[in-house]
């Protein structure tokens, strides 16, 4: 469904990503695990348009989408929910919905899937005439996973969906992500809760500066000893030499 | 008693041709981090093109005003971001204002050099009556300039909170890094604000103009009073700008009667001064930051 090929790219003159290459299948989960600073969130801006991109290939549907803007990704299906908070604070929780369908051609069928995210979100329907920054941060990550569904995307890029949620709310947003998955929307996610992300996904891949350096079934990650030394802080070169 | 209120209205009505000028040069500071130095000017100019449409061309007034506001769209608006902005903020926030800064001066001089050095003459739209009200005289055109100047800063946040286009403005002044992920096209919002300031600053022109005469120099103090008001306001605030300017306005009016001539000029830096020690964040300001 998306596959990146070999990927070199960064800020200006750093390059992040060192020949970043993976290919993951439709209608799955995917987690993308690794160190603080490996790279993760850069890959997803890669893939969103948001990266300066020095050679390879983005591939969505065997379609080469390299260079798009973010603009053409999202009109591509592709929706993207960044790390950290992202709703435009001054601007009612129904509104920032409305944006997230700014680039919809049919306004009324935009409106009628709000209606449903918000049944699907009850909270959003309940605030829906508050300003999005009174909203809690747990709140606030509802609501731009909520607008990132608007547009019915057929690839979603969530990236830490679970920091400064709650136990509860973590084990809803997954399960929101796992919905959407039955119903055919492929997923990449990264997480720093590994374990429990592992647990709810289909796949799992460990980046390592700026590269793909495992890349399985979630359940075997799980399993997997270097794995779980990875998240003490090591790398998987040392134990493997080890 | 009747005089005081005298006196305020016709503060909230100069004030209100300043929140023109204030609010504008907050929307461009939100939208683009542009701090426009020149904003006096480019409210002085447009007056010079009503009268070089008129007098010079020969246009009638009902056609010259509102072919100022569009060339003060296309020129302070359109060309101010392509041929300033947009090539000195690469360069950092310093640059830009000092070139704002050196663009408030060429549009001075070339008027001072290319239409006139002195005062001109501006046709007031209104007739030079007064009107009786609780025993105060206020003058017609006092009323028609805070009702036409109020009335376009309500259409302004009408339109800003209420289309899909002043929302995606908002969006894009408040957090371009979601604008853009959600597909604003952030560049068009920006431009358009642009666009607004530009006709901002002509219709605070057309009003305040007849005030006084059409001057190379009447940027000078315009400028700086809409940097107070914006500043008095919380910077960041369109609201914020407009009780600014306002306040700014009843100062003004007030202090021209109560206190010496000489001392007026500093009463709207004074007010900056107390204000900034008494309450940084501006009156109606926020402490908070961009979120990102
Ligand atoms: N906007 C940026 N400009 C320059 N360097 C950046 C920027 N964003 C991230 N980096 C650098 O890129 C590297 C990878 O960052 P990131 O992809 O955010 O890591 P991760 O999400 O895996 O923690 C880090 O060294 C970080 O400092
Ligand atoms: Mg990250």
């Amino acid at each position: 469904m998306l596959e990146l090929k070999d990927i070199y790219g960064g800020y200006g003159k750093i390059t992040i990503l060192n020949g970043t290459s993976f290919k993951i299948p439709r209608a799955s989960i995917t987690t993308v695990i690794g160190p603080n600073g490996a790279g993760k969130s850069t890959v997803f801006k890669a893939i969103f348009g948001l990266l300066n991109i020095h050679s390879g290939q983005i591939l969505l549907e065997g379609t080469d989408v390299t260079g798009r803007t973010p603009k053409q990704m999202i009109d591509a299906g592709v929706t993207y929910v960044p790390q950290g908070r992202n709703v435009v604070p001054q601007l009612s929780v129904y509104h920032n919905l409305e944006l997230g369908g700014i680039t919809a051609r049919d306004q009324r069928k935009l409106r009628d899937r709000i209606e449903q995210v918000m049944d699907q979100f009850p909270m959003l329907r309940e605030f829906r005439n508050r300003k999005a920054v009174e909203l809690s941060g747990g709140q606030q990550k509802q609501l731009e996973v909520a607008r990132a569904l608007l547009l019915d995307p057929k690839l979603m890029l969530v990236d830490e969906p679970s920091i400064g949620l709650s136990p509860n709310l973590v084990k809803d947003v997954f399960r929101t992500l796992q919905d959407l998955r039955d119903q055919g929307v492929t997923i990449l996610m990264v997480e720093q809760n590994a374990k429990s992300a592992l647990a709810v996904s289909d796949y799992g891949l460990v980046l390592e500066l700026g590269q793909a350096r495992m890349h399985d079934e979630a359940a075997k990650l799980l399993a997997d000893p270097r794995v779980g030394h990875l998240f003490l802080g090591g790398h998987i070169d040392e134990e493997e030499t080890a | 008693m009747s005089e005081f209120f005298q006196l305020i209205v016709s503060g909230l009505s100069t004030g209100s041709i300043y929140a023109l000028a204030a609010v504008g040069f907050t929307l461009l500071w939100q939208a683009s981090q542009t701090i426009n130095f020149a904003q006096g000017e480019f409210v002085m100019l447009p007056a010079f093109l009503v009268l070089a449409l008129s007098v010079k061309l020969g246009f009638p007034l009902w056609l010259a005003m509102p072919l100022a506001i569009i060339l003060a769209v296309l020129i302070l608006g359109v060309l101010f971001k392509r041929l300033v902005v947009e090539p000195m903020i690469k360069h950092g926030t310093l640059p830009l204002v000092i070139a704002t800064i050196a663009l408030g001066v060429l549009l001075k001089e070339m008027v001072k050099e290319f239409y006139s050095p002195l005062g001109q003459p501006f046709p007031s739209l209104f007739p030079q009556d007064v009107v009786t009200i609780f025993g105060a005289v206020i003058s017609i055109p006092d009323i028609a300039n805070f009702v036409i100047a109020m009335g376009a800063i309500v259409a302004l946040q009408l339109f800003l909170g209420g289309t899909r286009t002043g929302r995606s403005m908002q969006a894009t002044a408040q957090n371009p890094d979601v604008a853009q992920i959600l597909g604003v096209d952030i560049k068009r919002m920006v431009l358009y604000t642009f666009m607004i300031n530009g006709a901002l600053a002509a219709i605070a022109s057309i009003l305040i103009t007849p005030i006084y005469l059409a001057k190379f120099s009447n940027g000078e103090t315009l400028g700086l009073i809409a940097f107070i008001a914006a500043i008095v306001g919380g910077f960041n605030q369109i609201r914020g700008a407009l009780v600014g300017g306002l306040l700014i306005g009843i100062i003004d009016n007030l202090s021209a009667t109560y206190v010496s001539a000489e001392y007026r000029q500093a009463l709207p830096l004074i007010l900056l001064i107390v204000i900034i020690l008494i309450r940084p964040q501006g009156l109606l300001g926020t402490s908070e930051g961009r979120t990102v």
